[in-house]
Formats: C-alpha cells, structure tokens, sequence
C-alpha cells in the first residue's frame, strides 16, 4: 500500500533542527530548501494497516499502563506499519561524506516526512472504518510502551513481506524513517491523552521544554 | 522442466496455515513438528492440484528468526522435508528447499554484515541438502546482497539446483532499489538455475517487469504470483483462481517456463492454472547479449563511452598511502564520491601498498564505497587473494582488473571471474612484456579471449586494455596502441579498456596529448578510459567525440556543460570575509583557507593561528549557539569552514616535517547495536576543529574494540553514543569493559535518549547534552 507525500512541513524540520527563532542565513535556507525538494523525490512511501480483534491480536503486544487506558474503550485495534523506504538513507549517507549539515537537514527532513505519512495513513484508515472514532496513534517508545513489542507489530502486519520493514536485534526499524503504531476503534469520540511533553520520550532532556517553549508536536 | 513445457509449482501455504488456524505472527515453521498432518495436507493438495514442485514448509527456518522459539533451523528444516516428502510418496514430485529472507537488513542499512548473512544461509542450505530436499529457491528476497549471501552459500555447501526470485514493485524496483536487470545480470553471473519473481503483486502487475526479465536473461523464468492485490483493511486479495490462471498463461508467450501462487492463493488456483498453462508450450527466447557491470540499483551498459574513474589508487600518491595506512576511509570515499558527481560510471579500485593487508583492506574499501556510490566497481590488484575477497564483497557485478596473456596468471583469475559472475580486463601482454605492435596485442588478446571462453565466461564480459606507452620515449608505439584497439574492436569485438594518462608523461601541457589521444582512442573502440573525471580536458575530449560520433543527439550534453550557470548551489557567495573569525562565523570555507594560508605565508605560527583565532572564532559561535542566535546547521557549517583552515595549518606541518599539532587524542564511537552515528560525527567534527586527534570507531562497535583501541593507542577520554533506550544497556557493557580493564581513562557519554542520571547510574564520568558540552569535558580532562 502506499499514500502520496506531497509536502513536508518546514517549519518542523527547522524544529527538528533545533531552531529557536533565530535568523536563518540564506545559504542554510537554501540548503533547507534543496533537502526538502530532495527528500519529496527520495521517500517511497509505503503502509500497511490492518484492523484486529482483541482476541487475533498478538499475546504480549499489549503491555504497560498507558495502552490500556488509551484502548479502555475500544471494540478494535488498528496496527499500522509506515516507511519512506531506504534511498533517504543512501543520500544521507552519501552527503556525510561531503559534510554534516546536509546529512544532518535531510535526517531531520526524513524524520518529518515519516511523521507526515502516518498522518496520510491515519487519514486513510479514518476515512475507510466510516463512522467509527479513533484514539490517538500511540507507538513503542512511548509512555511506558517498550520498544521490545515492536516484533509483534511487524510480525502480526508481516511488514516485512509487505512493506520491508525489519528489525536489528538491538531493535531498530530498518529502513531507520518507519514508524509503528497502534490506534483504538471506538464507537465514542477519543479525547487526545498522549500528546505533550510528559509523554515524550525526549521529556528529559528536551532543550525546547529546558527554554520554557514547547517543539510545537503536541 | 521438460523441454518447452510449463512445470507447476504450489501455491501459498502461508495463506493455508492461516486458513488452518495458525495467527498472524504465529510461527508457521513450527507446525512442522506440532502439527505435521496439518502441513502434510497441504502440500498433498497442491500436488492433487497439478503442482510438480513443492516449498517445504521452511521459509523462515533461520537461526535469527527462530531466536526464542525453542527450535533450531536444521531441526524444523529436517522436520519440514519430511512432511513434504510424506505427501508424495513414489510420485516424481520434487521438494525445494524454501529459503526465505534473513529478517533483518544487512550492512550498511543494518547491523547484519555479508559474513554473517552468508553463515547463517550455510546453516540452512547444508541442512535441506541432508535432509533430502531436491532443489534450493531463494524467495521473496528484496535485497540483492543477501541473495548473493544465500547463493555462495548455497552453491558452496550443496550440489542441488538452486532458483532464485526476487519481489518486485510495479515499479520494476525491489523495496532496497534492485532492478530486475541488475538482478539478471548478477544471479546469472553467481550460477543460480532459474531466475523469477514472486510475491508482492498480482500477475498482472508482473507481467511487464517478467517481460523485462526474459529480455535480461537466458535462464528459465519463475513467476510466482499472489493473487492480485490485498485489500487494505483486511488483508484478503481479490482475484478468482479461474482469473489469476487466465492471467499466468499469458506468461508462456515471454518464455516463462516455472509458474505458481503466492500469497493469497489456494489449491483451487494450482487446479485451474495447471489446467490452463499444461496445453502451452513456451517458445525459445532470443536473448540480445550485452555487455553489463552494475550494483542492485545502477545498471550500466556498456555501449558508449564510459568512464573508470582512476583515482582510488595509492600509486605515488602519498596522501592516500597515508590514509591507507591510517585506515582513514573517510579521505578515501571522498575520492570515490567526488569521482561519482564528477560524472565516472564505473570506480576503479587499487588499494596495493608495502606492509598493508591487501585482502583484508579491500573487503574494507570495498564495502565502504559501495555503502556511498552506486557506481559499479573494478577491482585493480596483482593480488589474487584481494581480488577474491573484493569479489565476494562486492554487491552487484564488477570487473576484474586484470589478467594478462601468461598461462599461470589466466589459470588463477579466470576461475574468479567465472565463479562470482565477473566481467574480466585483459592486458594484451605476457611474461615477454607488452609486444611492439598491434598485431601482437590482438594475437595476445585473442589468446585471453580463448581461454576466458573455455572457463564459461561469457563473451561480452572480457574487455582488453590494449596498453598505453609513453610517447614522449616511444613515439612510434601510441599508433601502435591504436590500431591494436581498432582489431579488437572490428575482429574480435570486444570492447576495450585503457588507462590513457600515461600517454603525456614527460611534456609539458600534458592535458592536451591526453586529452587528444583520448579522442583517437575512442574513435579506434575505446569505450572504457580509466580517467580522472575530475580533469576537463579528459571530460571534454568525451563530450567532443560524443558530439561528432552523433552520440551526443542535438549536442545536448555538450552544450549543456559549456553554457549556463556554474554547476551545484554554490552557497550564496555576495560576501567575502576579512578575517578567520568572520569566514568561521560565516561558514566561508574557501575564505577560512585563503586567510589562513595567508598568515601562514606572512609567517604566523600555526599554533597563534589556531589559539590566537580558530579557538576564540569557534568559541563565539558556540557562545552563540548556546543562546540560541543560531542553530545547529550555522554550527557545524562554522565548524567546517574551521576544518578548511585546520586542512591548510595540517598540510604546512606536514610539508616541513614537523610532527602534527595535536591539543590529545580521544575517541568516539555509536556503541554495539546501534546504527545511529549523525551525532557522534558533528561531536566528532567539532572537537577536531578544537585540535584534537578523534579516532572514529564508527558505529555498532563493540565493547571490546573500544577496550582494544583505548589501551594500543593510550587514549585518555572516550566518548560514547547511544541513540536508543535499547542500545543503553550495551554503553553500561562498554563502560564496565574500560573499567575492568584497568585503562586509566575518563567516559563520557550522549545521544537523545540519555539523561545526566541515566549517565551516572551507568558509571559514566560526564554527560554532554551536546557537541559544545563534549568541547568543555574535552578542556577539562585533556586541556
């Protein structure tokens, strides 16, 4: 499956980047400008979703506090697996050889246009279940969801087969700009419980929270 | 397969396991052994549906997938045989050994190097050949490397058959770039027996990328289809047996000869595409010979001039023996990527040097490059032992560079080429030298040809370098070199390689002889000069020939090079700095150069430039940074612009002989397990540009190396990156290793998911939140 990446956000990438409101020197703007342009022609977008009853899903997918009380209300699971595929890697790669800042902006736009296809995604999933409400797209890493339940999701998707998605043993999702993700199917609206900073895992060492200001993701 | 007529294979038996209960995720393996019936059944059906060959019920049977199952692969491989076999019982059905992909990606998107993916395929193909299985398919793979792996291993610990298909998008492109030509060109190269595609899309989204397929190769074409594509919510694919046969017979017509189901399909479309395609004959196909090299996702044909970039290549130059020395790869893909933008096609690579591990240097190298450019390589050595391990490394269909016309010499490299599907340069020469005319090279490279052809290497892969003299002391030979080309070209047609800059060795304003031997050399059948792509002249003689020849249609590449705005973006260049502060503010590398040359040449000391300016330049902008009147980007642009200066102050060192400024030596490194390493190179740049010594260990290193290297080389602060809270628990290991070695040494550790608490709790004597961080702890233990 695959939805289409028109756009990627710049004024997140430049959030990514660390950007506190300063002046952005025309050659960096620059540089920002082909990143992006360069990043839209190298992601291959590519989905996979698949709706679960509680009793298919995967013993051991659920774990922790703060994924049951996001799927307290819901009939059925939603597992999605996203990517931009691997050729942002290879361009990433290529321009460290040259110098950081280019790698550094195109990482920085990968982890955007990532973010900006499951929002695609959730979009589609939205519009194919109809009437039904969504909770929030939560995912391994977050809250007190560990990052060791990532097999099951891509084993229950069969990412693999399907969209190419592995993992290292350490855990790491290759190609490295995928995200996994479980959203509950309700029949009443889902208040948005986990966004902010408090369910970030960055929380602690945040330099946007440190300053007082927020990266604006919540 | 008998002659011309379409064999049968099975359908899914994923989609069965499922159907009998099995949950997604489930380990379908298994069953093998908790419910042989179960698997037994299915394969019975498939052969009551007309299948002639059977996947055993193996496809993830590897030891990394397995991992906490409580089974092994040879045990559930064994196990799955048998159950294959039951089903067929004095019948001539044959089992296939299913060999699936790994699960995880190789190196360098993962961790997975090509050595273990090879020894983890050993453990499979050695336990379906004892247990009996007939043949050997390599499916569903995406990544062309881990067939490589899969078929070495394959073809060095068994004696079956062994079929090979890829998944492929409608694109025509697997999900790790391959294309379905590159795929031809190496898997034939490597000796698999069939070739094909499975998976992915329904037949008829396959059929123009099988089309393609039977144009790229000799061997018999599998296609494996699902059927059709999967509804997205469900999962569940859409097309009917009597459709999905209707479609696969339309394959018989392009010559595909093996013809199954993948997911989604059941007995009943075996039952009916058997029915369908048993009548068909497949006609023979008429293949179009070509000359070929490429990686997975860069095929390059060679029917036109293309370009070996030559400069990987120590040979008097000693910048690069000493980055060969230091095993300072970074100086080296420099070269390579320079070359690559710089328009090469193929890459030339010579890593040869006294004293140095030429096998074991080249692996590195190779893999290196290969992990920046896809641009297909020569392997260039005297050395057959390098030149095999380049070869096995290498990820796609490369050049052997080179034989001669001694007997000794073609006996020992001809097997590699055959072996690893090689494309092969003979030099028109033997132990008597290279002969003084033409007629004698052709006669030397018709004997190559002869030989090449009687190890089975194919015709279009052996090229010959006819070889260039300097006409500067034997003016008489350059027309020697020339005709010999033309005879190669018209008799043998062959196409011919040479490395055209010795021609001007000895007279001034060489470019202009090379440039114009370039030009003769080309119209005499050179299509493949080892050139510097970085030198215009050379570029230029290229775009003329092109030109003339009517190659080059409506000029187009030619006067785009000669008109137009200078190439690449060129960073806005309105403002020219005064001094090192300001080109360091701004991130003017050229500027920083230009002025510390400068002051060097009015007599500056090195070390007053960098305390007096580079130090303060540096620390104003990361007094800057930490306010927030600039962000990251302007940072490391700054520090690059200061490593334009530091290169100039290294070199002017260098040349007076003087031992190089250094403020200590540390090291960093992305710890064991993970693969993120952006952070640790901008820590890594910075501190350099402080003028300290880094030695860069790279990513996913183990515990060990860092021990390793802290005590050989006595380096006092090491600096640690993890990016993941799974890859925390590999930097405590590394730092409890430094500490139980005893190495005197402070740590200091980074990466996003690291807090100053987490660092303490881990033993770790600072914590940085960032590079300027990493600067302050660097002052503090090294001054």
């Amino acid at each position: 499956m695959s939805v289409t990446l028109t756009d990627i956000n710049r004024a997140e990438v430049l959030q990514y980047l660390g950007w506190r409101g300063s002046e952005i020197p025309p050659e960096v703007s620059s540089q920002l400008d082909s990143c992006l342009t360069d990043t839209l022609s190298l992601a291959a977008p590519r989905i996979v979703w698949q709706a679960f009853q509680p009793e298919t899903l995967p013993d051991g997918l659920l774990q922790g506090n703060d994924i049951r009380a996001l799927l307290a209300d819901c009939r059925e699971y939603v597992l999605l697996a996203a990517t931009i595929g691997s050729a942002i890697e290879n361009a990433i790669r290529r321009a460290q050889v040259r110098g950081l800042t280019r790698a550094l902006i195109l990482d920085c736009c990968g982890s955007t246009a990532i973010e900006a296809v499951c929002d695609a995604a959730e979009e589609e999933i939205q519009t194919t279940l109809g009437a039904a409400y969504l909770t929030d797209r939560f995912s391994p890493g977050y809250g007190d969801l560990p990052l060791a339940v990532q097999p099951y999701f891509l084993a229950a998707l069969d990412a693999e087969r399907r969209i190419g998605l592995t993992l290292t043993p350490s855990g790491i999702m290759t190609p490295r700009k995928s995200v996994t993700a479980i959203l509950g199917i309700a029949d009443t609206p889902q208040p948005h419980r986990f966004r902010g900073c408090a369910c970030c895992s960055m929380f602690e060492t945040c330099t946007y929270r440190k300053a007082g200001k927020t990266c604006g993701r919540q | 397969m008998e002659d011309n007529k379409i064999t049968c294979l099975d359908g899914a038996m994923g989609t069965m396991l499922q159907k009998s209960g099995l949950k997604p995720g489930g380990c379908p393996e298994a069953l093998c052994i908790t419910d042989p019936a179960c698997v037994t059944a299915i394969h019975r059906a498939y052969i009551e549906s007309g299948a002639s060959i059977l996947y055993a019920n193996t496809f993830g049977a590897n030891r990394y997938k397995l991992t906490g199952s409580g089974y092994t692969a040879p045990q559930l491989i064994t196990a799955a045989i048998t159950c294959a076999r039951a089903a067929y019982e004095g019948t001539n059905v044959r089992t296939a050994l299913d060999v699936g992909p790994i699960g995880q990606l190789l190196e360098p998107y993962g961790t997975l190097s090509f050595e273990e993916a090879y020894n983890i395929y050993c453990e499979i193909m050695e336990a379906g050949a004892s247990a009996g299985a007939d043949l050997i398919v390599i499916e569903t793979m995406t990544d062309l490397y881990e067939v490589k792996a899969a078929l070495l291993a394959a073809k060095e610990h068994t004696s079956l058959p062994v079929f090979v298909t890829m998944t492929f998008e409608a694109n025509g492109r697997t999900f790790t770039g391959c294309t379905v030509e590159a795929m031809a060109a190496v898997l034939e190269g490597l000796g698999a027996d069939a070739v094909g595609m499975n998976c992915s899309l329904g037949p008829h989204e396959l059929y123009p990328l099988a089309e393609r397929l039977c144009a790229a190769t000799a061997l018999p074409v599998i296609v494996k289809a699902n059927a059709g594509l999967p509804d997205p919510a469900t999962g569940e694919y859409h097309i009917t047996p009597a459709e999905f046969a209707d479609e696969m017979s339309r394959f018989s017509a392009l010559g595909v000869s093996y013809m199954g189901g993948c997911c989604g399909t059941t007995p009943a479309f075996i039952t009916e595409l058997a029915k369908k395609v048993r009548p068909l004959t497949v006609p023979a196909r008429e293949i179009v010979r070509k000359s070929i090299v490429c990686t997975p996702t860069n095929t390059v044909t060679i029917d036109g001039v293309r370009i070996i970039g030559e400069r990987i290549n120590p040979t008097g130059k000693k910048r690069f023996q000493q980055a060969l020395r230091e095993n300072d790869l970074d100086y080296i893909l420099a070269q390579a990527v320079e070359q690559a933008d710089a328009g090469a096609h193929i890459l030339d690579v010579n890593v040869g040097l006294p004293g140095i591990d030429e096998p074991a240097m080249m692996v590195r190298v190779v893999k290196a490059i290969q992990s920046v450019t896809d641009l297909p390589l020569q392997l260039d050595s005297s050395d057959p032992a390098a030149i095999e391990a380049g070869l096995r490394v290498v990820n796609g269909k490369a050049i052997i560079n080179s034989v001669n016309g001694e007997p000794e010499v073609l006996a020992r490299i001809l097997p590699l080429a055959k072996k690893y599907g090689a494309a092969v340069v003979g030099l028109a020469m033997d132990a008597n030298g290279i002969p003084p005319t033409a007629e004698a090279r052709f006669a030397i490279a018709k004997r190559i040809l002869h030989e090449a052809l009687k190890y089975g290497i194919p015709k279009e892969d052996v090229f010959i370098d006819c070889l260039t003299l300097t006409v500067s002391a034997e003016q008489d030979k350059a027309v020697e070199t020339l005709r010999a080309m033309q005879m190669v070209r018209d008799r043998l047609g062959l196409h011919c390689v040479l490395g055209v800059s010795n021609i001007s060795f000895g007279l001034p304003a060489r470019a202009k002889i090379t440039a114009g031997f370039l030009t003769l050399a080309i119209a005499h059948g050179l299509d493949l000069p080892i050139i510097n792509p970085s030198a215009p002249a050379v570029m230029d003689a290229i775009r003329v020939y092109n030109v003339l020849y009517n190659v080059d249609k409506g000029a187009q590449d030619y006067i785009a090079a000669n008109t137009g705005e200078p190439a690449a973006a060129a960073p806005a260049k309105a403002e020219s700095a005064h001094d090192i502060p300001y080109a360091v503010a701004k991130g003017l590398g050229t500027d920083a150069r230009r002025l510390t040359a400068a002051l060097l040449d009015a007599g500056t000391p090195e070390i007053e430039i960098i305390n007096g300016q580079l130090i303060p330049a540096l620390d104003a902008v990361g007094t800057r940074f930490e306010k927030g009147e600039i962000f990251l980007p302007q940072l490391i642009n700054s520090a690059a612009a200061a490593q334009e200066a530091f290169d100039v102050i290294k070199t002017a060192v260098a040349n007076r002989g003087a031992p190089p400024v250094t403020k200590g030596k540390l090291i960093v490194a992305t710890v064991k397990g993970d693969i993120h390493d952006i952070g640790k190179n901008i820590v890594k740049t910075i501190l350099e540009n402080y003028g300290y010594s880094v030695i860069d260990l790279g990513r996913d290193v183990p515990p060990e190396t860092v021990v390793e290297t802290a005590v050989r080389e006595n380096v006092r602060l090491i600096g640690l990156s993890a990016l993941m809270t799974t890859t925390l628990g590999s930097m405590e290991q590394t730092i409890q290793a430094l500490r139980e070695s005893g190495h005197d040494c402070r740590i200091w550790v980074g990466g996003a998911v690291l807090t100053p608490g987490y660092a303490k709790q881990i033993g770790a004597d600072y914590y940085a939140s960032d590079a300027r961080e990493s600067v302050s702890i660097a002052r503090e233990v090294l001054g």
